[in-house]
């Protein structure tokens, strides 16, 4: 379903995705791994279309369309979702209202009515809950003040309000404590199916020994260097990169 | 208490424009002199606020020049709620009297080729205070122009603007005296600017040099959405005294990138985003309003003009 071909991409004319191939298949959870500064949030932001990332050469293509072509909210209404290593803060919007506006954008593309308040409230509290979320954060501006971990969950959270059928999570369990990884695995094993993908971004062995991925990708300096099953995440936690 | 709606009474200045007020403790006299309207409104015995809200109905020019009084521990509000297509001059004098509470809300929206200026004169005595509300989309020309004498000791200036343009021009000068010791004044100004929008800001704060005690702030912020827009604030100060507390700052900017990708990131198309981070850039000031009733329309005005 995605299918990522001799991909370069510069960032402030420094080439940092370096002839990327990477295919994911419909329903698979793939984990990559790799050093600090690597490039694997520029593989995020790439494939969510970050402004000022500059694809050199290459192709992806997205349930078989071009996906660089596309604007970053078309790829977001196609289905893709990014879940930020760093969440952004919006002050002045309240968090209640900006979820039910992005869910509001995601219903409108299917030409759907917005949600109804009472149902998006119904909704809000049950995975709030599920992933010990208190309601009264909804009350506060997006992401503004929230601790580490909490942005985090705010993140998986609307994961799992647009339903999306490709998810790249980029290093969403950094920051998490023991119990809120735990949630999230939960919220990712009950969103795992038969045509949804998963691109997980970590550094830590503990999601991945959660979530149990197909495929693990080792990456370095720009591109994919290893590939291999669960074990080899394993390996990379007691051998490090070298 | 909030004046009940039952009171409150129906005067027709012109066949264009009238009011609405409670009767019991404003008194009201009027005139047309040359298509223009001059009113004379004075406010009595009133602890609960009194009320008097303009209609408008557009069938001609707005030309209103009016002299305010309110009297000593009475309490006012005026609210021009108005979507103005024709040219607008509004000209208002007004005099605070002793402990009188003075609350001004426009909530108004003007007509791209129109022409707009408002030039108003609030001089406060001892223990009154002025809530001034200013909120204007600008048009081909709109000047606002606001000048405050603290006249007496625990005199309060309170006043926000926010101008939401597009393609429009609009100038503001809002101009602060500090005349006594013990005074107040707590101004914030922000403008988002759009499509070739040229907007300004002149705040100026004058303290004289008898008036220890002052308390002046004074912050203005302006968001540019587009490289062909302009904001420009100046804030003028002239202190003449050492007994001072005064907090001034101005700043103007573009919207942040990193956000819009984020709320792209989501599926809000780009006009989309733009309208949600100019919310979010206002509602800061909007939290500034006390009054629920009127919080809320500011609310209301900032989702429908952004
Ligand atoms: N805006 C930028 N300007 C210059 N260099 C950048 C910019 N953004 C990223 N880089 C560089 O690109 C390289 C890859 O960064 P990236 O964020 O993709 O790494 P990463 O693998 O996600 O690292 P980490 O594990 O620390 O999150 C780094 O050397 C980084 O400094
Ligand atoms: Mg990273």
């Amino acid at each position: 379903m995605l299918d990522i071909k001799n991909l370069n991409v510069s960032v402030e004319d420094k080439l940092i995705l370096k002839n990327l191939n990477l295919s994911l298949g419909k329903g698979q959870v793939h984990a990559i791994m790799g050093p600090n500064g690597s490039g694997k949030s520029t593989i995020a932001h790439t494939l969510a279309g970050k402004p000022n990332y500059d694809v050199n050469s290459g192709e992806v293509s997205f349930n078989g369309e071009d996906l660089l072509s596309k604007d970053p909210y078309e790829r977001s209404l196609d289905g893709l979702f990014l879940a930020f290593q760093y969440p952004i803060e919006l002050p002045g919007v309240t968090n209640a209202s900006y979820l039910k506006q992005i869910v509001n954008a995601h219903r409108k593309s299917k030409n759907e009515t917005p949600i109804d308040a009472g149902e998006f409230l119904k909704i809000l509290k049950e995975k709030s809950k599920q992933l010990d979320i208190p309601m009264d954060m909804h009350s506060r501006f997006v992401n503004t003040g929230f601790s580490g971990g909490e942005k985090k969950k705010n993140e998986v959270l609307q994961m799992d309000l647009l339903d999306p059928s490709l998810i790249i999570m980029d290093e969403t369990d950094s920051g998490l404590d023991v119990d809120a990884l735990k949630s999230t695995a939960e919220a990712i094993n009950k969103l795992r199916n038969s045509d949804r993908t998963f691109l997980i971004i970590t550094h830590y062995l503990r999601l991945l020994e959660y979530i149990e991925p197909d495929f693990v990708h080792v990456f370095q300096n720009g591109s994919v260097i290893e590939t291999g099953d669960k074990s080899l995440a394993s390996k990379i936690d007691q051998e490090g990169y070298n | 208490m909030k004046s009940a709606e039952n009171k409150s009474s129906l005067i027709n200045f012109t066949d264009y424009l009238s009011a609405k007020y409670d009767a019991d403790s404003i008194n009201i006299t009027h005139s047309v002199i040359d298509d223009e309207v001059h009113l004379k409104i004075s406010v009595t015995n009133s602890k609960t606020p009194s009320r008097l809200t303009l209609v408008n109905k557009n069938t001609n020019n707005f030309k209103v020049i009016a002299e305010i009084n309110v009297e000593s521990q009475s309490s006012f509000e005026l609210i021009d709620e108005n979507n103005y297509e024709m040219d607008t001059s509004f000209k208002m004098d007004t005099y605070l009297g002793d402990g009188s509470v003075f609350e001004l809300y426009r909530f108004n929206k003007f007509k791209a080729e129109t022409r707009n200026s408002f030039l108003h004169t609030c001089s406060l005595s001892k223990n009154s205070t002025f809530k001034d509300y200013n909120f204007t989309t600008g048009s081909d020309h709109t000047k606002n122009q606001t000048k405050i004498n603290l006249n007496d000791k625990n005199s309060n200036y309170i006043g926000s603007g926010v101008v939401i343009s597009n393609s429009s021009k609009c100038e503001n000068y809002l101009d602060i005296r500090h005349l006594s010791d013990s005074a107040k004044s707590d101004c914030s100004f922000k403008a988002v600017s759009r499509g070739k929008s040229n907007v300004s800001f002149n705040g100026k704060v004058f303290v004289d040099e008898k008036c220890f005690n002052t308390v002046s702030n004074q912050i203005s912020k302006g968001l540019l959405m587009d490289k062909d827009s302009k904001v420009n604030l100046t804030p003028i100060l002239e202190i003449n005294n050492d007994d001072v507390i005064c907090s001034h700052g101005a700043a103007s900017g573009k919207a942040d990138e990193e956000i819009l990708f984020y709320l792209a990131s989501r599926g809000i198309a780009k006009a989309d985003a733009e309208r949600l981070y100019i919310q979010g850039f206002l509602s800061e000031f909007i939290s500034k309003i006390d009054d629920s009733e009127m919080q809320t329309k500011g609310r209301k005005y900032i989702i429908e003009n952004c």
